[in-house]
């Protein structure tokens, strides 16, 4: 009779009540726990290279970065970045991961320009060219790149009328020289060790090495 | 690789090796076994041994097959005994009469599920033999649970071409005694513990039986006899005991050998005597004693053989340990509390899941990081 | 627990359980490789002749100078300074170079250096004469004590010392400049590594030395108390120094010196490792021993110390030991710095022609040279030529989280959790588990049954780590340069439509008057534009020519093509000036007249300015003329209209002339000298 109804309305009521309860909750901690982040398009700013070379066709790294916070772009376009700054983006705009068209250019290393200083002509269209204001020179007089500042964009290189920008990996001197990572990567490894394995036993049969 | 790195690519220091390798501390380990080996084969017979052959069939063909598919150098890692030490940690933990094909499905799990999915030797989450034995007991929960008795139950050892009989047919020859399955299998401590429990009884009225079975059966007879029934006599040592005995002779070499760290078994026999005796001072009729517990089912075994597996266990010296007390405890509570008699496999593959986070909270303190 | 108790209760347990040793010291971890050490014990120190030829390699570090005392062909004597520090570098950490012996100087050129990667490095190759005529007292001293830490420090300079153990680091660099900062004064002789024996060899023949040299420096820097660690597996060493410490403790009651015997264990050489077995302290990560009243020196070092001060002598040569499985005759020697490798390896009598790269250090920390030919340095304690072969195999497994690694580290890391992040190039992981207090010891990779070269790991993921820390600072640099940029260019949008702005006003100013003064309207129209492109100029040179680009090809427009941008900037300033002189003249008399002399006088103005200008250039001129551009720009429209009636053709004309003739003269400046 109106047992039916009362348990109905019971359940109805619980429901009701924990979703009310849970709301409250949910809402209270939205506002309790908000993460005062950064804007999505200064976050993605940040984990692009910074290069301003302009090979995703947006003028420079911030464009790039406000265009996929709005979503008008892909994520895959940062070519200097490579696959890893692909990743770090679609992480912060959520956007589903895309591989990097251009693989190759993705672990080619950092180079910089250089001006040949005879070849030169002093046409100021590098100048004009760099993002980050890192050529020197005027009109009819010698350029040259302020190493330190270069970052490799290679907008420069095809400007120049006379082609005397080169773009040259830094030179490895004592203070920058890196210890090459070793090889084992389990196959390469294994192939070495079968190698020395062989040498070993071809030196033991020879009685050198106990 | 950086921009920065030349082409030649020069041998980093240092020059100079303890001249230790993977393949002798497994080794090593597969020797520690051996005490424990011999003290089963006359307890209980041959059928360990029949076990053990086919294990180490199987881990053959898996290990090559794996290895192919897998495209990796066969030589060097099949050599490196891991998976020895997997199929023989198996071969312990089933019963020694159990059909052929259990041990030969449980070694190839272990191997393929418990190791060559995740990136074979070093990479696995669990310990391998132990997910073997899980996928044993939980899909063959009768063979699993047919222990073959000890001789001092059965009065006499059943022979090596018997055995054979049993594990390939899965029945004893006609002509041997006439017997049937059910006579020459037991139950074992922990189980007989179990059954008595539920039945009602008390620990040592539970316990009794077997006891007195091995009282009786070493009263008369050699030399060996008399040191075993005097032990089951006064220290109550029964055949399960004994095996614990020789797993932990074989354990303590290990550890003078450093192939296993004290954090392993120390932690792990500690905090299963001290759960244990805590319950035991409460309540001695229905908590088992201590040292029932520790020389009883695979405790041994496990405290220097199975926990100690490197892969699958805490990397810091707090972590190993805290790693090794949590599965005392568990091992207790499943025991003492859960349906099956013997709670290792569940204790060490839950403490498994644990360790990445037991190594995120114990990293040691670097020196000049005060 | 006192040490010998612990003595004879470890040491019969360490039969049974060999690790056991480890609990006799007390740093974290170590390892006991077998040492060797008694092949090279075995023979006195050999003296060794002197080489065909010398390589000094020369330390260059990015932006510092070193200044050349030689040139090629320079006939020098022994102890002769040869290159050193340029006086400009403010903080010089190059030590000056000496010549180990007479002779003459053959070519300064690149030659490999002795470092693990074998890049090659400007060298100074002498030609010996044999004669090994010496400079007495090239250092100039007068064999007393120096008062001050100052002087002690300038004569460690001069001696070009350096951290005879290994590091390298230049010793005056590690004093500190006042007196009483430091408590104790440490002595390493600890040598832990295998093979390694030329500072127990020193430490045998000369304790005196090594102990009078650490006397100085504690009298010197006021520091009470000398503490020297050896290793116990140098008894001779221990002997003769204790003996030496007696002696010397008799003169100087008040610096207490105390000879401490070391367990055997490596790494204790290590300088944190010998701090914390001999005091106890644990030195804070990112700080150095010296902030906490430490001071450690290698033996070797100490020795060097008390040749230079007390006879001058610079450091030109060294005690090194060349020993390996590979050599009949393991020996110590003295050996020329510059003298190559191999040299002494072949004195050594090699079982085989040697092949294989020759090792400088021992072999747990060591590294292979590129080249066997590489000189001795200043650091080269050791040439090692063959170091001990694995016995079985050489198999690198994968690591099976043994931890043993991290059982025999001596700094407490978790070596394979970081082998497990460089291997994934997760670098920050490995950098949060403090990656840069590894010391490289090789302790893990001794240890690993795996086989795992886990020290070349921790290098590689060092040097990731620095390298993209370096490029998260340029990519900043960049984007806040690119930024600059954008809002420059924004910038000078605006300003350009506000001229636009401005000159339409006044055009339209100028159409609404009266016809009367067409000419004059003429005029003004072109004194804008003057100014105008003068506004430009000027803005451009502020900004250092970077960014005239941009309105190039406008100015090009305004002003003859062979000037630069430059040219055109000063001249459109001056003409500016020139039209400001002449305003204020204008109205008194004839326009015309007292245009050309305000031009005139402008220009010569304008060429004052501009000779101040180009000294000042770099900086001071940059904001100078855009302020005064800018006044200008405000100034425009009422400006146009005073000076509507002079003719601004002439003045422009002249200015242009002046100023050509000053490039030119600024050219012929240029080109004399």
């Amino acid at each position: 009779m109106e047992g039916w109804f009362i348990s109905i309305t019971a359940a109805i009521l619980i429901f009701v009540g924990l979703a009310i309860v849970f709301g409250l909750l949910l809402g209270y901690a939205a506002i309790r726990f908000k993460v005062e982040g950064n804007p999505m398009a200064e976050q993605i700013d940040k984990v692009l290279p910074q290069t301003q070379c302009g090979q995703c066709t947006f003028p420079g790294c911030k464009p790039y970065a406000e265009a996929l916070a709005k979503g008008e772009t892909e994520v895959n376009l940062c070519v200097p970045g490579g696959t890893d700054t692909m990743i770090l983006i679609s992480e912060i705009t959520g956007l589903e991961p895309k591989e990097m068209e251009n693989t190759e250019a993705e672990h080619k290393p950092k180079e910089t320009a250089f001006i040949d200083e005879d070849v030169c002509i002093g046409c100021v269209l590098c100048i004009k060219a760099c993002p980050v204001d890192a050529i020197l020179g005027a009109t009819k007089l010698m350029h040259t790149v302020i190493q330190s500042e270069c970052t490799g964009c290679d907008k420069c290189a095809p400007v120049c009328p006379v082609d005397c920008i080169d773009m040259r990996p830094p030179s490895v001197s004592i203070d920058n020289w890196q210890w090459p990572e070793p090889k084992t990567k389990l196959e390469s490894s294994l192939e070495i060790t079968l190698k020395q394995n062989s040498n070993l036993l071809i030196k033991n049969q020879k009685g050198e090495i106990k | 690789m950086s921009p920065l790195t030349p082409q030649s690519s020069p041998l980093s220091s240092p020059f100079a090796h303890n001249n230790q390798s993977v393949r002798q501390l497994m080794f090593k380990v597969q020797l520690a076994v051996i005490p424990a080996l011999l003290v089963h084969i006359y307890l209980f017979g041959f059928g360990i041994v029949i076990q053990w052959v086919l294990a180490f069939a199987t881990l053959l063909v898996v290990e090559f097959t794996m290895l192919k598919l897998r495209n990796r150098p066969v030589r060097p890692f099949i050599t490196d005994m891991s998976a020895m030490i997997t199929a023989t940690v198996l071969v312990f933990c089933i019963p020694a009469g159990a059909p052929w094909w259990i041990i030969v499905s449980g070694t190839a799990f272990a191997l393929i599920f418990g190791k060559h999915i995740y990136g074979g030797l070093g990479y696995n989450p669990f310990n391998p033999a132990m997910l073997g034995y899980a996928f044993l007991l939980l899909s063959f929960p009768v063979q699993m649970t047919q222990w073959t008795a000890p001789t001092e139950i059965l009065d006499y050892a059943v022979s090596f071409t018997n055995s054979l009989h049993l594990i390939f047919t899965g029945n004893l020859p006609q002509a041997a005694l006439g017997a049937n399955l059910d006579m020459i299998s037991a139950a074992t401590p922990l189980s007989q513990l179990q059954i008595g429990l539920t039945q009602g009884q008390g620990v040592t009225e539970s316990l009794t039986p077997i006891a007195l079975e091995a009282q009786t059966h070493y009263q008369n007879g050699s030399v060996i006899n008399g040191f075993f029934y005097s032990t089951a006599q006064f220290f109550s040592l029964n055949s399960w005991a004994w095996v614990n005995v020789a797993f932990l002779i074989g354990g303590l070499w290990l550890l003078a050998v450093r192939a296993i760290r004290w954090q392993y078994p120390v932690g792990f026999l500690s905090s299963l005597s001290l759960i244990s005796f805590i319950f035991y001072t409460i309540d001695p009729n229905t908590y088992p004693p201590v040292d029932f517990m520790l020389l009883s089912g695979g405790t041994m075994l496990a405290a220097f053989f199975i926990i100690t597996d490197p892969v699958t266990s805490s990397t810091t010296p707090k972590g190993r340990f805290i790693f090794a007390c949590g599965i005392g405890i568990l091992v207790y509570v499943i025991r003492t509390w859960g349906i099956f008699p013997d709670g290792i496999t569940f204790a060490v593959l839950l403490m498994n899941i644990a360790v990445p986070l037991i190594d995120q909270y114990t990293q040691p303190r670097v020196y000049g990081h005060k | 627990m006192n040490a010998t108790f612990m003595h004879t209760f470890i040491r019969p347990l360490a039969i049974l359980y060999p690790m056991a040793k480890r609990w006799l010291h007390r740093f974290h971890g170590g390892v006991f490789p077998q040492t060797y050490k008694s092949l090279s014990l075995k023979h006195p120190i050999k003296s060794t002749p002197i080489p065909e030829r010398l390589i000094l390699p020369v330390k260059q570090l990015s932006g510092q100078k070193v200044a050349w005392h030689v040139a090629v062909g320079d006939t020098v004597q022994k102890n002769q300074c040869l290159v050193r520090a340029a006086k400009e570098n403010k903080k010089g950490i190059i030590v000056p170079i000496h010549a180990p012996t007479s002779g003459v100087i053959h070519a300064i050129e690149m030659r490999p250096l002795p470092h693990p990667s074998g890049l090659n490095a400007l060298s100074i190759i002498i030609k010996p004469d044999f004669k090994d005529s010496a400079l007495n007292n090239a250092l100039n001293v007068n064999g007393e004590v120096p008062e001050t830490p100052q002087q002690l420090k300038d004569i460690l300079l001069n001696a070009g010392i350096v951290g005879l153990g290994g590091a390298g680091f230049p010793t005056f660099a590690k004093l500190p400049n006042q007196t009483g900062i430091i408590n104790t004064l440490i002595m390493n002789g600890a040598e832990c590594e295998p093979f390694i024996t030329c500072d127990d060899v020193l430490m045998q023949t000369h304790a005196q030395d090594i102990l009078k040299g650490a006397v100085m420096i504690a009298q010197i820097l006021g520091i009470p108390s000398i503490i020297c660690g050896i290793e116990e597996n140098k008894p001779a060493a221990i002997q003769a120094m204790n003996a030496a410490a007696k002696r010397l403790t008799k003169k100087t009651s008040q610096i207490n010196i105390t000879i401490q015997t070391l367990p055997a264990v490596y790494p204790m050489g290590g300088e944190k490792q010998l701090i914390q077995e001999l005091t106890g302290i644990e030195i804070p990560a990112k700080t150095h021993a010296i902030d906490s009243g430490l001071l450690v020196f290698n033996v070797a070092t100490f020795a060097a110390i008390f040749k230079a001060i007390t006879l001058g002598e610079p450091l030109t040569q060294r005690l090194v030991t060349v020993a390996g499985l590979g050599l009949k005759h393991s020996y110590n020697t003295y050996a020329l710095l510059g003298t190559p490798f191999l040299t002494l390896a072949n004195a050594g009598q090699p079982t085989h022609s040697i092949q294989d790269p020759l090792i400088m250090g021992g072999p747990m920390m060591g590294f292979q040279v590129a080249d066997n030919h590489v000189p001795v340095i200043k650091t080269t304690n050791c040439i090692l030529v063959q170091p001990p072969k694995p016995a079985t195999e050489i198999m690198v497994m994968p690591c099976i989280r043994c931890g043993e690694c991290m059982d025999a580290c001596p700094v407490n890391l978790l070596p394979q959790q970081m082998f497990w992040h460089s291997q994934a190039h997760e670098f920050d992981k490995v950098e949060k588990l403090n990656i840069f207090d590894c010391i490289e010891c090789g302790c893990c990779s001794y240890v690993c049954p795996s086989h795992i070269p886990l020290v070349q790991f921790y290098r590689h993921a060092k040097s990731e780590i620095k390298h993209n820390h370096a490029e998260q600072q340029a990519a900043e640099l960049a984007k806040q340069r690119h930024e600059f940029r954008l809002a420059r260019i924004e910038r000078e949008k605006q300003e350009r439509e506000a001229r636009i702005k401005a000159k339409k006003a006044a055009v339209k100013k100028q159409a609404q008057k009266p016809s009367d003064a067409s000419s004059a309207k003429s005029a003004a129209m072109k004194a804008a534009a003057a100014r105008a492109a003068a506004k430009r100029a000027t803005q451009q040179e502020s900004k250092q020519e970077i960014e005239q680009s941009a309105q190039a090809d406008e100015i090009s427009q305004n002003s003859p093509p062979p000037l630069s941008a430059r040219q055109k900037a000063i001249d459109t300033a001056k003409k500016q000036a020139a039209a400001k002189v002449g305003s204020k003249v204008a109205p008194n008399k004839d326009p015309r007249t007292s245009a050309k002399q305000a031009a005139k006088k402008a220009a010569a103005m304008a060429a004052a300015k501009r000779r101040a200008q180009t000294s000042l250039k770099n900086d001071s001129n940059v904001t100078a003329p855009k302020t005064e551009a800018k006044t200008d720009s405000n100034a425009n429209p009422t400006q146009t209209t005073e000076h509507s009636k002079q003719t601004m053709n002439d003045k422009r004309t002249q200015a242009m002339e002046a100023a050509k003739k000053r490039a030119a003269e600024r050219k012929a400046q240029q080109e004399s000298p």
